[in-house]
């Protein structure tokens, strides 16, 4: 049976792959925690703190609504980049092979 | 006393507890919720900060000793007798650089940077006009008059000096003639010029010279080369430390077990009739596996490489036991780019395979967790197995670093078999790299398994 060498290179065993999934899904359920902690932080702030709503900002706004309006979003955009820039990161080291095999000839040779 | 952020979660917890019931519910009326967040606030801030500080216990002995000197120095004003007192002012010098501990320019070795800077430190405190710090054949510094033609990285030219280094004794010269410089206009006309020692060594001189006829008093001079003859063989010691310590390494890296390979050769050689792709599979794993352990440079790696290494040898022994041999990693994402020490994780892994499970019929898991705990700034590395695990006879023994049983054996170094080295040599390796600042902690009970988990700084 012939090979193509392009395809078979990498094989990652059960284990590799299962140990990737769950330290993604960390990244994942951290992801969430955060989102839902700024989600349930706002009505929480609101009921809670009365400067929170009748606080003056800039332009009149209050706190309350100038994270609901701005800061939410912005703190949105922040947690995904971390979030998939990080599960980026965990499956290039934790799946596959080493990335600095282009010192090695393609027969195997030591340099 | 267990550390981590879980029980600074639950002190944090308890803490904004006792602020709400101290500022809401103990007094009346209530105060506003503005104060109990904001004491609740401060208090967390407090801890999380205060928390690391407090893991690491009280400054050391040695240093609280050395501030209260250098204090006690700078507030006594010297009177006008003990000014003329040449031997209270270099007993006063003594002092500080015995006190300096490591700060002490040469206690890093006998360069040019740090015999230039020993120089600058000294010549006030020994009341030369000049100090010259030289090792066998260079001026490695020269501070002082007569720096233009003795210059610090020229050759040594005074007579003297030379002389010292060859004699390996004090010479004394009190006039300008006997000093031996080639240079007519120099300036200096007396010196005392000292060996410097390691072991029987001579390595190199400092001299202390004078303008004038009167020579800086001898044995103030020879106490200062003792000094810092002390602190260049500190300087050799750390330097024979770290050699043994990539003696050690070089010597794990080396020591591929036979065994292994011919056990590893043998399961391909089967594979290759009934499976082809696996058995092509398990050979470009040995030879990640081989290429790993051969070009792995330094002391420290990044966890992802080790964690290759690792996950390689595992894949290797798995084709080997079959479903003998379960695996199951649990990695902290922020533990990947962490730095720890090399060839560290795969011998504890390969201990748990060779001796936890391989004498187990139905065979078992290993557990692979890593961990990182930014607060206490640690790493931890846990390796568990359900295997047969050891006796309590056998667990003490490796404490003393006799037991054999569980020494690293197998596909790095076989000198388990022997001594127990291997657990040994981590242990040694972990000292040089760390200190004290470190945890290498042993759990097993026999048919229970075992927990090897080793803490290390995060790097």
């Amino acid at each position: 049976m012939e090979h193509d060498d392009d395809d078979d290179d990498e094989h990652d065993t059960p284990a590799e792959v299962d140990a990737a999934f769950r330290t993604l899904r960390r990244v994942a359920i951290t992801h969430f925690v955060l989102f839902l902690a700024a989600v349930m932080g706002v009505p929480a702030l609101s009921l809670t703190l009365d400067w929170w709503s009748g606080g003056r900002l800039a332009g009149g706004m209050s706190p309350g609504f100038a994270m609901a309006a701005f800061g939410l979003y912005a703190f949105f955009l922040v947690i995904g980049l971390a979030a998939a820039t990080l599960s980026s990161a965990v499956e290039a080291r934790m799946l596959g092979g080493r990335n600095d095999d282009d010192d090695y000839p393609a027969d195997g040779e030591l340099p | 006393m267990r550390t981590g952020s879980a029980l600074l979660a639950g002190t944090i917890g308890l803490t904004w507890a006792a602020v709400y019931l101290v500022t809401q519910v103990f007094v009346s009326p209530p105060l506003g919720v503005g104060t109990t967040v904001a004491a609740g606030t401060v208090a967390s801030v407090l801890l999380v900060f205060g928390y690391p500080s407090a893991l690491r216990g009280p400054r050391a002995a040695g240093t609280l000793w050395r501030w209260s000197r250098r204090r006690g120095g700078s507030d006594a004003r010297p009177g006008p007798e003990e000014r003329g007192l040449e031997g209270r002012g270099v007993e006063r010098s003594r002092r500080r650089i015995v006190a300096g501990g490591r700060r002490m320019p040469l206690r890093s070795g006998l360069t040019a940077d740090a015999a230039r800077r020993t120089a600058e430190l000294l010549r006030p405190l020994l009341g030369g006009d000049a100090v010259v710090i030289t090792d066998r054949e260079l001026n490695l510094a020269f501070v002082g008059p007569g720096s233009d033609h003795h210059e610090a990285g020229g050759p040594v030219r005074a007579t003297t000096v030379r002389s010292a280094i060859a004699k390996g004794r004090t010479v004394v010269s009190r006039r300008a003639s006997s000093m031996g410089c080639d240079d007519p206009d120099c300036p200096l006309r007396s010196g005392v010029v000292v060996p410097l020692v390691v072991g029987a060594r001579v390595v190199g001189t400092i001299g202390v010279f004078r303008t004038h006829d009167e020579p800086t008093p001898r044995d103030q001079v020879e106490d200062m080369a003792s000094i810092l003859s002390l602190h260049l063989e500190l300087a050799e010691a750390d330097r024979e430390r770290k050699l043994a310590s990539d003696a050690r390494l070089d010597a794990l890296r080396a020591q591929i077990n036979p065994h292994f390979l011919f056990n590893v050769l043998n399961t391909i050689a089967s594979k290759s009739r009934t499976d082809p792709d696996e058995a092509r599979q398990l050979l470009l794993r040995l030879s990640d596996f081989f290429r790993y352990a051969v070009r792995q440079e330094g002391q420290l790696a990044e966890f992802a490489q080790e964690y290759f290494f690792v996950r390689t040898y595992l894949s290797l022994e798995q084709a080997r036991f079959g479903d003998r041999l379960r695996v199951r990693y649990d990695i902290d994402p922020q533990v990947l780019t962490a730095h720890v020490p090399v060839l560290v994780i795969q011998p504890l892994v390969e201990n748990a395979v060779k001796h936890g499970l391989a004498n187990k019929v139905e065979g078992g898991t290993v557990t692979l967790r890593a961990r990182v705990d930014p607060l206490t700034r640690t790493t931890s590395i846990r390796v568990t197995d359900d295997g047969v695990g050891m006796a309590a006879d056998v667990l003490d023994g490796l404490g003393t670093g006799a037991g054999a049983a569980r020494g690293t054996e197998g596909a790095l170094g076989e000198e388990g078999a022997r001594g127990g080295v291997g657990l040994q040599n981590i242990s040694e390796r972990l000292t040089t790299l760390f200190g004290e600042r470190f945890t290498l902690d042993i759990q097993s009970t026999a048919g229970g398994g075992t927990v090897v988990e080793v803490r290390v700084p995060l790097r």
